[in-house]
């Protein structure tokens, strides 16, 4: 429940108060936001199947969140940023999907 | 794209193994259901959903924030260096299309109004034109200085040659339009005597009325000198006499003739 209030609060924090993202960053941000998303959402599977480590968990999002931005930021060292990018957009959307699925099975039996 | 994923494989088998190997140890009594239903009510302030809450509160605020970007500054504001110079380059092309095709049309533009001007210029030297061929032609009646020269003929005196001499004395001395009583006098008009004097096939008859348009200071001496039209004219007990005015008006008209036969030779 404090986890789902913490969401919200980020979500209406970020909508009311505009945070200044820092140029640097800036390009980095979607990435590491759908990678956070794929660990939320390993991290809700794994709830649900009852083997929840909040330390693991903590790892793979701040590891998820930091690997993709630097496989973007070397995509855009090498020229390849816009492909690169595509392509861990398609793997975390894959993940995703795969995770989501579970969760369904866990919660509608189905 | 395949080499990242291939990449991103080991990290996935990481992630996909903890739970599998978890559902494998811990003992499962309840379902995720019922797990589910757990960690939602009542709200419980352990560790675990304390460092969870502040992860998705950043996860919120990432979210947050790229959404209101992408939303706020329509594309650019996301869009990469290479994709901004390829839209500045087009939109550097557009501008330049976009100021070729400016130029051209003003050109246009120019081109019409001059040729308007010179065609409305053609115009209106045509139409100077056409009045003076018709004021030659008969076609429009002419104004200006000149005389009236009026022959009274008592005794039937007067013939059409003394008409036509009279006619070339005026010409020779500069007349401009001539009109004997209602007939205009033009190139091709012509005399004749039959049962009285004709002008170009009219009847004329006594008194003979000149109007004539020309310079007055040539044309009266022109008549008045010894031997001239006024004296032959009173030899034979008719009298001329001649008068300068301001302003006469020419309003005898003749139609408009093609010709049958004569053609413009400069082609």
């Amino acid at each position: 429940m404090i986890a789902v209030l913490g969401l919200v609060v980020g979500v209406v924090v970020g909508l009311f108060v505009r945070p200044e993202v820092p140029a640097v960053v800036e390009p980095y941000l979607p990435i590491a936001v759908v990678a956070a998303l794929d660990a939320v959402f390993g991290g809700l599977r794994a709830m649900l199947d009852g083997i929840f480590v909040d330390k693991v968990f903590v790892v793979s999002f701040l590891s998820n969140v930091v690997v993709a931005a630097l496989i973007v930021f070397l995509g855009d060292k090498l020229g390849v940023g816009a492909q690169l990018s595509t392509g861990v957009v398609v793997v975390f959307g894959i993940r995703i999907f795969s995770n989501a699925a579970a969760i369904r099975r866990h919660v509608f039996r189905a | 794209m395949r080499p990242m994923s291939n990449e991103e494989n080991p990290e996935e088998g990481r992630t996909e193994e903890a739970p599998t190997a978890g559902e494998q140890t811990g003992p499962v009594q309840q379902t995720g259901r019922q797990r589910l239903a757990a960690g939602l009510w009542p709200p419980r302030l352990t560790r675990a959903q304390l460092i969870v809450a502040v992860l998705l509160f950043v996860l919120g605020l990432g979210l947050a924030i790229q959404v209101r970007s992408t939303s706020d500054n329509s594309a650019l504001r996301g869009a990469r260096q290479e994709d901004l110079v390829r839209i500045l380059d087009e939109l550097d092309n557009r501008t330049q299309r976009l100021e070729d095709e400016k130029q051209r049309l003003e050109g246009q533009r120019t081109e019409l109004e001059s040729s308007s001007d010179q065609a409305e210029e053609a115009r209106k030297q045509t139409q100077e034109k056409a009045r003076q061929l018709g004021i030659l032609a008969g076609t429009v009646a002419a104004q200006g200085p000149g005389i009236t020269l009026t022959i009274q003929d008592p005794h039937k005196a007067v013939q059409a040659d003394m008409l036509l001499d009279t006619i070339q004395e005026l010409r020779a001395a500069g007349a401009e339009a001539i009109q004997i009583n209602d007939v205009r006098v033009v190139g091709d008009t012509y005399f004749s005597d039959e049962s009285g004097i004709r002008v170009d096939g009219q009847k004329v008859g006594a008194p003979y009325t000149f109007k004539v348009i020309g310079k007055p200071e040539d044309l009266e001496p022109a008549l008045n000198i010894p031997g001239g039209v006024v004296q032959t004219l009173e030899k034979e007990q008719a009298t001329a006499t001649v008068t300068r005015v301001e302003k006469i008006v020419v309003d005898a008209l003749r139609p408009a003739k093609r010709p049958d036969y004569a053609r413009s030779s400069s082609q």
